[in-house]
């Protein structure tokens, strides 16, 4: 019988860290279940083994690297590998990337989020940057041409909203939210987007569960999301756009799920709840800001990323007694957020729904020249050889017709998008080109399809910029249509393609 | 409570049903007894020597401090065997005074009893005073330094919340003295010179509550029900939850005045019977003893003694805990003894926990009835960051325990922020 010296409290609460760890574990896996179930469904079986695919993928790289790491530091594995909770990480990671993600690019990110985003900080705990955001993030950076175009799915609504500048207006919305079944649907998550943030019912199902078991405060995903709906709603009715607007924007992209299970992360966020408070206004408000701006369709990720840096500064700004200094903390919290909240309006006052930008556009222009169709207006740039080296364009043609020398092809291409990979609801080109055999020129270009981003390529489909092709040959040379570059390529090498087979004799 | 803050309070599992509703076991007087000659910081001087013959209620020690002025009794009838040094429940030495029990039980009136209604002002204070009343929930502060200036007090409390896990001495107490209880309690309300008094006690003990409403109905005294959270019994908490208000140092600057349900009890005793504090309700629990209940012992047993009369350990590995597993003690050496301000032994199994590294949950935050930050504590501790430690205000901290409870990567908050407070006292 012995008689250990312990200092008090010998009390301790049930729950402990492993199991708050486990809760949010379960809480991604079942977001993950219902991806697996929603692609099944909606693309078929191999798109939801795919998402089973990825998600093992990742949860294998997270262990090994852990395994590695700690492996080599001669430390006790399976001790520190269960204190690491790398597949939070791992699991995070899967669900913010889109479907047609390459395996090999999901490696890649797992093992830098779990290497460099956290052990070599000295691993959980100790990390700065949010490891799941920190290696998507060097996905979308470096790894932009590695989906799989196997998998391509339509465009995320991110995507489309940033086309039109991220302003729909009322008018537009219901044509525009139509192409997602409606706002009710993107509730429910019956879209594509990134492979976990579509389901807003069941995330946010998620998070009532995990506040109800005290794994993370209330705060953080009821401030973030919320100053994200205000935001938007001022900025909204700041252009004509009403609350089904504020409501789109908080459900399309990341917002959702990066308030539940990223902005919620303990070790990357202030501790104090006055500074998670301020956090999560400033992390709205960055989203927001990075949405209307930058070049990104969504911002929640690097929003999440740039406010991990200010964790520092906002827990120094709150260190104190919480009843002494409370009008302090009230008065930090208020001045910051105010702050934050009048940068993302002032930003937002910038903002231009596409119809503004068309009625900006018509008011620059002289009425006389170009009356009825802006958008299909085109401005010539840099000059483009019918002989350029086309490959990326993968056009190809069919011939349609035959009347002595002049030969219709039907032609097809890919444009913008399908070259660049970008995510979107983008389709090959098709066009019709008309070849005069013997003369070795184009006769007529007519557009069949436009699978591209309206209001920005179509430039290159006016009659103007396709009327150039007429009498040219392999030899001559068109002009881009500036803005419209790639869509000009599209057109031409089709146009080039039909002139090879001309001269073939196909 | 605020969006700001935090709620600054748990519930937790108060593991009461292990002996609230157990008989109260009279414990066989031991042949020795050590009587510790310090009452938390008051000392005295003996005033029996070697080879005298006590009683009990002899009074045996006379204080030698005018402010921590609480003389000693004799808790039973022998002879004087001389002083020693024991450990304390300070895990220091102090002096004993050691006397072997006669097991007669032969008593002197340690004092006349006094009608408080009558008395006047002056003379119930130095009654309380000469009585060596002082305050038993933990504190052992001279209970009649609370009343010697009362100015502007309009609350008068009694505190039968008993937050602490485990413990259920001062609800022992109370269910079997109840008459003892009101006669303390308007006695000392009438030291206080408020004109009403709120005794606290948590809403989930029903029967108290009742017993409650059956002495002091009627009376100036009101029965606050309180919510079952930690710390409650907590002064600052207390009063807050009472009135709302926060206060800097003392609660008359809220104008109140707390004393513990054992203090009335024991003062009702004194009052009416003429006799001291001479034995405790103890409450003798936790997972590492065979037999948890209540126990009445003299001041002055070995607490081996007492888990003895429990039926003796379980498991090979116990922390043995002097009051309950919050605030009290681990003493690793079970000679020490049962004094004044003692109402508990907790004895645990000794388990290690699974400790994994801090992930700044902020929970600590979120409970800390002081309002402080233990993480940010921690980590400037660690850095040995003065200035930040300066403006975290760790001086506030009453080592409540709540943020090693709450916990969820197990680390011993509480002790980093002792470990800062030390270090704070060393560079100033």
């Amino acid at each position: 019988m012995k008689l250990t010296f312990n200092p008090s409290p010998n009390y301790r609460n049930e729950q402990s860290t492993v199991s708050i760890m486990k809760d949010v574990l379960l809480c991604l896996l079942a977001v993950d279940l219902y991806a697996v179930i929603y692609y099944c469904a909606a693309y078929g079986a191999q798109y939801g083994l795919r998402v089973v695919l990825m998600t093992l993928t990742a949860c294998v790289s997270a262990l090994l690297t852990d395994v590695i790491y700690y492996k080599v530091l001669k430390k006790d594995v399976i001790k520190e590998v269960k204190s690491s909770f790398s597949l939070i990480t791992a699991l995070i990671i899967v669900l913010i990337s889109r479907i047609s993600t390459a395996y090999y690019a999901i490696v890649v990110a797992t093992v830098i989020a779990i290497f460099f985003g956290k052990l070599v900080f000295g691993g959980f705990g100790q990390n700065i940057f949010n490891p799941a955001a920190f290696g998507a993030a060097i996905i979308m950076g470096n790894f932009a041409g590695s989906y799989s175009a196997d998998f391509a799915t339509s465009a995320t609504p991110t995507m489309a909203a940033k086309s039109l500048g991220w302003m729909i207006t009322s008018g537009e919305f219901s044509s525009f939210i139509s192409s997602y079944g409606g706002l009710g649907r993107m509730f429910l998550g019956q879209y594509a987007s990134t492979i976990g943030s579509p389901c807003a019912l069941l995330i946010l199902l998620c998070g009532a569960y995990l506040i109800w078991n005290r794994d993370i405060d209330w705060q953080t995903p009821v401030f973030y999301i919320g100053t994200v709906f205000v935001e938007a709603l001022i900025i909204g009715l700041m252009h004509g756009a009403g609350i089904e607007y504020a409501l789109f924007s908080v459900l399309a992209g990341g917002v959702i799920f990066g308030g539940v299970f990223m902005a919620t992360d303990p070790v990357t966020t202030p501790v104090s709840l006055p500074g998670r408070i301020l956090w999560a206004v400033g992390c709205a408000s960055l989203t927001l800001i990075i949405r209307d701006k930058s070049n990104l369709s969504d911002g929640v990720l690097f929003a999440i990323l740039l406010m991990n840096m200010l964790t520092p500064a906002i827990d120094k700004l709150f260190d104190g007694n919480q009843i002494k200094d409370a009008d302090k903390f009230k008065r930090n919290v208020l001045i910051g957020s105010a702050c934050s909240i009048a940068l993302t309006l002032l930003v937002g006052t910038s903002v231009k729904s596409a119809s503004e930008k068309a009625s900006a556009v018509s008011e620059s222009e002289t009425p006389a020249e170009t009356g009825g169709a802006p958008a299909a207006s085109a401005n010539f740039g840099e000059a483009l050889p019918m002989s350029y080296n086309f490959n990326a364009n993968k056009a190809s043609c069919e011939i349609d017709g035959t009347e002595g020398d002049v030969i219709r092809y039907s032609c097809k291409a890919k444009g913008f998008g399908l070259v660049t990979n970008a995510d979107g609801d983008y389709q090959m080109n098709e066009a019709m080109v008309v070849v005069n055999k013997a003369e070795g020129k184009v006769t007529s270009m007519n557009v069949i399809t436009f699978g591209e981003t309206g209001g920005v390529g179509d430039a290159a489909t006016s009659d103007e910029a396709l009327a150039q092709f007429e009498g040219k040959g392999l030899d001559d040379e068109v002009n881009l249509v500036t803005g419209a570059t790639f869509t000009t390529r599209s057109f031409a090498s089709m146009a080039q393609a039909a002139l090879k087979a001309a001269a073939e004799g196909e | 409570m605020s969006i700001l803050t935090g709620p600054m309070r748990f519930h937790l599992d108060g593991q009461k049903e292990l002996t609230a509703h157990k008989a109260v076991l009279k414990l066989p007087e031991p042949d020795d007894l050590y009587i510790p000659l310090v009452n938390g910081r008051a000392a005295c001087t003996p005033t029996v020597k070697e080879g005298d013959e006590v009683k009990v209620g002899q009074k045996i020690g006379e204080p030698s401090d005018g402010f921590w002025f609480v003389p000693i009794f004799s808790p039973v009838s022998g002879t004087v065997v001389g002083i020693e040094k024991r450990m304390t429940t300070m895990l220091k030495p102090g002096d004993h005074l050691h006397i072997r029990n006669d097991h007669k039980y032969s008593a002197v009136r340690a004092f006349k009893s006094l009608d408080y209604e009558n008395a006047s002002r002056e003379e119930l204070l130095e009654f309380v005073k000469n009585a060596g009343m002082a305050g038993l929930g933990g504190a052992g502060f001279p209970t009649f330094n609370k009343y010697t200036k009362p100015d502007g007090i309009d609350l008068f409390i009694i505190n039968a919340v008993e937050c602490e896990p485990y413990l259920t001495a001062d609800y022992a107490n109370s269910m079997a003295n109840p008459e003892l209880m009101r006669e303390g309690a308007l006695a000392l309300l009438k030291l206080s010179g408020a004109p009403k008094g709120k005794i606290a006690v948590k809403e989930d003990k029903k029967d108290l509550i009742e017993v409650l409403h059956k002495q002091f109905d009627g009376t100036p005294i009101e029965v606050a029900e309180v919510e079952d959270i930690y710390p409650a019994g907590w002064e600052r908490t207390l009063i807050y939850m009472l009135t709302g208000k926060r206060y800097d140092r003392l609660p008359a600057e809220a104008g109140c005045i707390l004393n513990n349900v054992s203090t009335c009890i024991a003062l009702g005793n004194a009052l009416k019977n003429g006799m001291p504090i001479t034995e405790k309700y103890l409450t003798v629990s936790g997972d590492g003893v065979q037999n948890p209940q209540n126990v009445i012992v003299p001041i002055g047993t070995p607490a081996a003694e007492v888990v003895k009369a429990c039926g003796g350990y379980v498991g090979e590995d116990c922390l043995l805990i002097a009051g309950g597993p919050m605030m009290g003690r681990t003493i690793p050496n079970d000679q020490f003894v049962v004094g004044l301000a003692n109402n508990g032994l907790t004895v645990l199994q000794h388990r290690e926990e699974f400790s994994v590294k801090c992930l700044r949950c902020g929970k600590c935050t979120e409970t800390c009835p002081s309002g402080l930050m233990p993480v940010r504590i921690n980590m400037a501790e660690k850095a040995k960051d003065i200035d930040t430690l300066k403006k975290l205000s760790i001086m506030d901290c009453i080592e409540c325990g709540l943020c090693t409870y709450i916990c969820p990567s197990k680390l011993d908050v509480t002790e980093g922020i002792r470990r800062a407070k030390r270090y704070m006292t060393l560079v100033k």
